[in-house]
């Protein structure tokens, strides 16, 4: 799933081919000489079986070799298979790294799971930890409004076992916050379906680590000392099964919000997780959730010593700027736009969607996630497609389109009805746009600086993952910085998540926050609706006075 | 002459290009063009084209709504400074975010052309008590109170709309001040507006500019 060219510093290492065949199904992925066969097909929808977390000490991820070039058999592999099958090519997936392009055959591929394993290079590296001896394991929840993604930690030894991501299943009471929280208003019945979703879709994906990486799954369920779990206000209001109410009154806006479980020890035996603390990172304030918390500590934030801002793109967008002594921050509704969704053909970053858009000698050419046929746009192909169009002047800045459309739209491939944009969908991505531009271009102007002081950009959240810099540049979605600035770290709010549960001092390093952090509610700014409609052309963001 | 700046300054509009049609407005008052002139013959054409188009165009889009009210009720605004008599105004309403709510942008293009259509508009911003739109409703001596909601428990809930209904009603304003709501939930329900005790409601923000011009004008009707 990691573009390799997104940023510049992980264009480091040679990707070869593979194809993977196996009894119902052919795919191709892309490994390099350090990635294991394992890890690069845990990301696809064709997984190896295993019960010990990556380690070789299970020999269940057997895989045979059919042509190309590998590392020779390791000690682990030459210890768990037989000397006959190890000649005639057989070897363990967790071991095995190519060298060439090659193929390969998976007999007993794991049970199909909605669930898959994340990057771990941007998650948390703890430097120290501080042992647990009883009821070791820990796990860390991001609850986001489209994603769920947790790890599976063991305490005691500092390592992380496994992660897994999956869609979040309450995405069918509709996409945007407020639509959950309507339906959420609607009555208990709802209410009640919703909260259980969320608590069902976070210990599936904890049963799915448990079931694959570790072989067993009640022993360890038994031995679970904690569970912490961020996300934005509304997500975490819904978990909590706690009335959204609250979240609607104004005054709420500004101060912190409690998010409070009022039923863990039935969660706790629903969960089969008898010792577990099942905590909530509390928000930052009504519409700033725990998810921004987790990416500021994630990125020690007030620690650096130049001007950065991070966003967090999603149905909420979160934004936090960090000028030496103040961390502003605030959150804008990016609307569904960001997630994909609300378009007519929006979908999230799933098999199937359109991720990236190019244009070559005038004929359109597009990329799904997974190479999956097109299903509809993830975000980042929107970003793509609108950029394309407005560079070839088939759409005005304005956001009309040069020429009428057609009503089956404008379609990259014309026998592709999944492939079309609406005019509707490029003025949804216009307002979604403009609300974080002027977010943006409103926290520098509160804090003295102009945008070409930033020293960095973060993008967290998934959005980020695919995401075209430049076009999202030209668009006027994000500043016009040069690119070398920017930085994608798509797990940022986990990996936050993560410093929070194995930080002994964890409730300093969240002090160290509230005490810089200054939330600006931006309805009560005047200017921003000025910079608002300001920034609602399809062109970079507008020069500002003090720029 | 005025007809080239006519074409110029509507296909800047058409663009919604800010920048463009300050231009146009500026060449015009160089070349000795009124202000009163470009008002009435430019900018209100102008905002009633854009008006015809828009209420025509099924897949209308939001944010030339929102930039081409902003262009009227900018350019208006410089023109009106230099008026060599102060305008005649239509009539004045006071506008604002039902209680409990934080949208603001949706009355934002509603006061744009009113602005441009010569009616004077209070905004009372966001999260305003029923007491409070009715009071300045009086003190201000406006013909209409215009509600924005855009959720549906601010729509209708018992400190909006209703209540400002009960209000004009205890104190016996009903035939001097009218009652207009707008906002996402009044198009998934068209007969919302009634529920809340308003006497009228538009889908978008531009139609929304001519709908309250009417009931001005039945205001005055009824009072004259």
């Amino acid at each position: 799933m990691k573009q390799p060219n997104v940023t510049s510093e992980s264009k480091t290492e040679e990707f070869f081919k593979l194809t993977v065949k196996s009894p119902g199904q052919t795919l191709q992925i892309a490994a390099n000489s350090t990635t294991s066969v394992r890890l690069a097909l845990d990301t696809t929808s064709l997984r190896v079986r295993a019960a010990c977390g990556g380690l070789g000490t299970c020999g269940a991820c057997l895989i045979q070799l059919v042509c190309g070039d590998f590392n020779p058999p390791t000690v682990t592999e030459r210890q768990r298979i037989l000397p006959e099958d190890l000649a005639s090519g057989m070897r363990l997936a967790c071991q095995l790294r190519p060298r060439s392009n090659g193929e390969l055959f998976l007999e007993y591929p794991a049970p199909h799971s909605e669930w898959k394993s994340l990057d771990a290079s941007d998650l948390y590296e703890p430097s120290h930890h501080y042992p647990v001896d009883h009821h070791v394991y820990g796990v860390a929840v991001d609850l986001g409004t489209t994603q769920i993604r947790l790890s599976l930690w063991n305490r005691k030894t500092g390592r992380r076992i496994a992660t897994r991501y999956g869609i979040n299943p309450q995405i069918a009471y509709g996409a945007d916050v407020l639509t959950r929280l309507d339906a959420d208003r609607l009555g208990d019945f709802d209410k009640n379906t919703l909260t259980q979703l969320a608590r069902k879709a976070i210990i599936d994906g904890l049963r799915d680590i448990l079931c694959r990486d570790m072989g067993e799954v009640s022993p360890i369920l038994n031995e679970i000392g904690k569970v912490l779990i961020v996300g934005n206000t509304a997500m975490l209001t819904l978990f909590c099964g706690e009335n959204g109410d609250n979240l609607y009154q104004p005054e709420n806006w500004q101060q912190s919000i409690h998010c409070q479980l009022t039923d863990v020890d039935s969660l706790k035996l629903a969960w089969r997780t008898p010792h577990a603390n099942i905590a909530i990172a509390q928000p930052l304030a009504g519409f700033i959730g725990s998810d921004l918390l987790a990416d500021l500590l994630a990125t020690a934030i007030t620690e650096q010593s130049e001007p950065i801002m991070l966003a967090d793109f999603g149905t909420n967008t979160e934004i936090a700027l960090w000028d030496g002594r103040t961390l502003w921050a605030t959150s804008v509704p990016g609307g569904p736009a960001f997630e994909g969704i609300g378009l007519r053909n929006g979908m999230s970053g799933e098999a199937g969607a359109i991720s990236k858009v190019i244009k070559v000698d005038g004929a359109w050419q597009y990329q799904t996630i997974s190479n999956a046929s097109p299903r509809g746009f993830c975000a980042s192909g929107y970003v793509d497609a609108i950029a394309m169009l407005v560079n070839d002047q088939s759409l005005k800045a304005s956001g009309r389109f040069a020429e009428p459309l057609s009503t089956s739209g404008f379609r990259l491939d014309a026998d592709n009805a999944h492939t079309a944009i609406y005019g509707g969908d490029v003025d949804l991505f216009q307002r979604a746009k403009a609300a974080t531009a002027a977010a943006m271009s409103q926290l520098l102007a509160m804090s003295g600086l102009s945008k070409n002081d930033l020293h960095k950009l973060w993008i967290c959240g998934c959005f980020g993952q695919h995401l075209n810099l430049p076009n999202a540049i030209a668009l006027g979605l994000l500043p016009d910085i040069i690119t070398e600035r920017i930085r994608v770290l798509p797990n940022a709010s986990l990996a936050g998540c993560e410093k929070l549960l194995l930080n002994q001092d964890s409730e300093n390093l969240v002090k160290a926050i509230y005490s810089r952090i200054h939330v600006i509610n931006l309805s009560c700014v005047a200017e921003y609706e000025e910079r608002f409609i300001n920034n609602l052309l399809l062109k970079p963001m507008p020069i500002e006075e003090h720029d | 002459m005025l007809e080239s700046y006519i074409r110029s300054y509507n296909d800047a509009v058409f663009e919604t290009d800010k920048e463009a049609a300050m231009a146009v407005v500026n060449k015009a008052l160089a070349d000795g063009v009124t202000p009163e002139n470009i008002v009435f013959r430019l900018i209100i054409p102008a905002i009633e084209m854009m008006m015809a188009i828009i209420e025509k165009d099924p897949d209308a889009n939001l944010a030339q709504h929102f930039m081409t009210a902003q262009i009227a009720a900018d350019v208006t605004e410089k023109m009106l400074e230099k008026f060599s008599q102060p305008p005649e105004v239509i009539g004045r309403i006071v506008i604002g975010a039902a209680h409990g709510d934080l949208h603001s942008l949706g009355k934002r293009i509603v006061s744009g052309c009113l602005k441009a259509l010569m009616v004077e508009v209070i905004d009372l911003g966001v999260n305003v008590s029923a007491e409070r739109f009715v009071d300045a409703a009086v003190s201000e001596n406006a013909q209409v109170i215009a509600i924005s909601a855009m959720m549906v428990h601010t729509a209708t809930g018992e400190n909006g709309s209703q209540r400002v209904r009960a209000l004009l009603q205890e104190r016996g304003l009903e035939q001097k001040i009218k009652l207009a709501v707008g906002g996402a939930p009044y198009r998934f329900d068209p007969e919302l507006y009634r529920k809340v005790g308003a006497d009228a409601w538009a889908a978008d923000g531009v139609t929304a500019g001519k709908m309250i011009v009417n009931l001005i004008r039945e205001v005055k009707n009824d009072t004259a």
